[in-house]
């Protein structure tokens, strides 16, 4: 049984249609890729499975539940987390109250536990907990936004173009930590412009250009492929 | 669902090239520095003008004194206002009728209550504060209850922002007609012809009981904001929500109860700011109108949407309209609050704590 089913998803904002017919599976475990040019709906695909798009048309199923146009503050109660792009981390509050908004939904006393592993995987948070995240760097905020995510301990992870605005450095350590969040067991669903190292490290990926289906399958299959590597990898 | 709000996005960290003389004093005149110097000149302004007019240090310090108790009456109003602003991003302006509502909830309740012995040297009786604590929630109910009514509807249209503060400006309106067909345009007293002398604190300050009554009051209920905010659940979830609604909801919170919470926090607070405005003075239906100037005022002083900001906002704008009022008609105390917000919104509009940059 996938994990996450999307089939058939139409959707968009206001008069504008951006997503057409798009499907996309996620099972269990797995790391998948959403690569493609900017502008191909990518983020609106995300949107879209955790409720902050409704879609006009077709399903998206987590573990076999219909989870379309429901609200987001249910769907995250289903077992996927999301970090957004852009806007990822509440910059006003701590690092450690961002972690505490992750575990909203959990009862009080699983808290400390849950921080502890957040912390376990990025040290450097639990050094800067009560600092205000408004004014940490760039690599800092992605880690409070993925830890956030990680405290209701979920089954599938959504992140939208975890490396953007990173030094190269830091953009390899995120992928390790991405790596090492998916060694845990937890799936992955990622939107990346660094399409190769996100393919390279993908189970399998999808090439989704003006907000359709164009190619899918495993990770390396897609690097090798000379028409993914000409249209969509710069070559 | 709203457009996501602007966050602070990656800056560049290295910034080579150097400010022109034109920006340089820009930066420098919107700093907070700045912004606190042409208050404090409007203070020496002030008092200035009342040494001219020949007022006693005294007079001018207990003055200063009911400054700070009013600047506690406009602080209870303010955060609720602030509050509404940071999760709801309008500007409410029907929170005025929920203070004169809530100091005409108190009236009713005291109607019904037995009248106790006035607790000396205080002028009212134990009945006054447990009518206080009755108002208090039922005018959160009502701010609730407009918000179910009214501006959720709104939401649900994802209806623009204007239309929101046109739709509170109609709920004022609707609100003071309700409290004139109740309570009628006369004025009331909580207590009328109770004497309530005043009490001569060190420095030969002469202040009321009733006054320091309410200014402890006040202190006492931004402490409970403060400990509600910083360490409740809900708390931070306001905060939260207030930062970035779309962020709030992907995390599992429940934005429409937050917003609920946030009404009724808002709308308790307003109902205690007027029961001490109509203890501090008398019941008008105006009154709470009246104090929405300062409100804002001390709302955009403070920086729009922080709590804490617009607490010492209204510090600031009780104190410069009390002691005004030492040279001044008291009418024009409005003006004062006027010019300070007017200040503020030429040299720094995100005010003292607003994030700098706007």
């Amino acid at each position: 049984m996938p994990l996450l089913e999307a089939e058939g998803v139409t959707a968009g904002y206001g008069d504008s249609e951006i997503l057409h017919d798009v499907h996309l599976r996620v099972d269990e475990g797995e790391i998948v890729a959403l690569i493609g040019p900017n502008g191909a709906g990518k983020s609106t695909l995300m949107k879209a499975v955790f409720g902050l798009v409704t879609p006009r048309h077709g399903s998206i199923r987590f573990r076999d539940k219909e989870i379309a146009g429901h609200t987001p503050y249910n769907i995250v109660k289903e077992g996927l987390c999301y970090v957004p792009q852009v806007a990822n981390v509440f910059t006003q509050l701590t690092a450690e109250e961002n972690l505490d908004m992750g575990g909203y939904l959990l009862d009080e006393s699983v808290l400390p536990e849950r921080k502890e592993r957040v912390y376990a995987l990025f040290p450097k948070l639990r050094e800067r907990r009560h600092q205000r995240v408004g004014k940490m760097s760039g690599g800092e905020r992605q880690m409070v936004a993925i830890g956030s995510a990680l405290m209701l301990d979920p089954a599938l992870l959504l992140l939208d173009e975890p490396s953007a605005g990173l030094s190269p450095k830091l953009v390899d350590e995120i992928f390790a930590n991405i790596e090492q969040i998916n060694a845990t067991g937890l799936a992955i669903l990622m939107v990346e412009q660094n399409a190769r190292k996100a393919l390279a490290m993908a189970t399998r990926g999808y090439v989704l250009a003006s907000g359709q289906n164009r190619v899918d399958g495993p990770g390396q299959a897609l690097l090798d492929d000379p028409e993914v590597g000409r249209l969509y990898l710069g070559g | 669902m709203a457009t996501p709000t602007p966050q602070e996005r990656e800056r560049p960290t290295v910034v080579t090239r150097t400010a022109r003389p034109g920006e340089r004093a820009r930066a420098l005149v919107q700093s907070r520095a700045f912004l606190l110097l042409a208050i404090a000149v409007v203070f020496a302004v002030l008092v200035v003008a009342a040494q001219l007019r020949g007022v006693s240090a005294e007079r001018l310090l207990s003055l200063a004194a009911w400054g700070v108790m009013l600047g506690g009456i406009i602080g209870l109003g303010s955060i609720g206002l602030t509050l509404v602003y940071g999760v709801l991003k309008f500007p409410n302006f029907s929170h005025g009728a929920l203070v004169t509502l809530g100091a005409y909830f108190t009236f009713a309740f005291l109607a019904w209550l037995p009248q106790g012995e006035p607790l000396t040297p205080l002028s009212f009786g134990w009945e006054f504060p447990v009518a206080l604590l009755v108002a208090m929630p039922l005018v959160g109910l009502v701010a609730m209850a407009v918000d179910r009514v009214v501006y959720r509807r709104l939401r649900r249209q994802n209806a623009h922002l204007v239309l929101f503060a046109m739709a509170s400006l109609a709920m004022a309106f609707f609100l003071r007609s309700l409290i004139y067909i109740a309570w009628g345009p006369d004025f009331h007293f909580y207590y009328p012809g109770r004497p309530n002398p005043a009490l001569t604190l060190p420095f030969n300050i002469r202040v009321r009981a009733d006054q320091l009554f309410i200014l402890a009051l006040a202190l006492v209920m931004m402490l409970g904001v403060y400990l509600l905010l910083e360490r409740t659940r809900i708390g931070k979830a306001m905060r939260a929500t207030a930062d970035n609604p779309e962020l709030a909801q992907v995390r599992g919170i429940n934005t429409e109860r937050v917003i609920a919470w946030t009404w009724l926090l808002g709308g308790a607070l307003a109902a205690a700011g007027g029961t001490m405005y109509g203890l501090s003075s008398q019941l008008r239906p105006e009154m709470g109108f009246w104090l929405l100037l300062p409100m804002f005022a001390a709302t955009i002083m403070g920086g729009i949407g922080n709590p804490y900001g617009a607490l010492a906002g209204a510090l600031i704008i009780g104190v410069a309209h009390q002691v005004s009022t030492a040279f001044m008609n008291p009418t024009y105390g409005p003006a004062v609050a006027f010019v300070l917000m007017v200040i503020v919104l030429l040299v720094r509009p995100q005010g003292l704590f607003g994030r700098s940059g706007g």
